[in-house]
């Protein structure tokens, strides 16, 4: 299985395409993006800024994705996450799970975002009101 | 030992990491003591914060020792 794990501070690229040796061999890509709300905690929000502790949530991110192959077999899964301000409206992760069949692509996706939210360091530390971190528009 | 504190923790402490000597292998309990002495304002967030050494969780047996890096991890909200 093939597996690129990301931080980043810049917006996610969206249309990055699938490795052209998947072409053939999968027959399912599943895709997820956790997009920025503009509420949050029931309050009105122009961004979220995230936090990680970079060596650690890559490596918990690359334990997670490889464990769950064993179960769920995938051909590829790159998954990207920002930290720093993320607008309302962009993507903050972007998950991309790719395998012979839908049913392991998409369990693949469900389980990692399960398991992120629960073991990935990685923090919403603040919410931001300010309207000029607001996105122009959607991704 | 470099201490790493993340999220809220980081306003608890006023820092986002610190040196300490310990001098001596510690378990957990004995570590969060000494890290409650220097910081008061851990102790309540004990309960929720888990320790990571070396980039790794710490399981309930482990020690910890001046050559490593401890993160403290309060629960996370990634995604």
């Amino acid at each position: 299985m093939q597996m690129q794990i990301e931080l980043t501070s810049r917006p996610i690229d969206l249309c990055r395409e699938l490795p052209r040796e998947l072409a053939g061999a999968a027959g399912a890509a599943v895709e997820f993006q956790g997009i920025v709300r503009g509420k949050e905690n029931g309050g009105a929000v122009a961004a979220l800024e995230y936090e990680a502790y970079p060596p650690m949530a890559e490596r918990v991110m690359r334990q997670t994705v490889t464990e769950l192959g064993r179960q769920h077999p995938c051909l590829f899964v790159r998954v990207t996450h920002r930290v720093g301000v993320v607008p309302v409206g962009a993507a903050a992760i972007h998950v991309v799970a790719a395998a012979r069949h839908r049913v392991e692509a998409f369990a693949m996706v469900t389980k990692f975002m399960d398991r992120l939210k629960q073991d990935v360091p990685i923090w919403k530390v603040r919410a931001l009101g300010r309207p000029e971190f607001a996105a122009s528009k959607p991704q | 030992m470099r201490i790493l504190f993340f999220a809220h923790l980081k306003d608890v402490t006023g820092t986002a990491d610190t040196e300490i000597k310990l001098g001596e292998s510690l378990d957990a309990d004995a570590l969060w003591q000494r890290l409650i002495a220097a910081y008061p304002g851990l102790a309540r967030f004990r309960g929720s914060v888990r320790l990571a050494r070396n980039g790794e969780y710490a399981g309930a047996d482990a020690r910890f020792d001046d050559a490593d890096e401890v993160a403290l991890i309060p629960p996370v909200s990634g995604g």
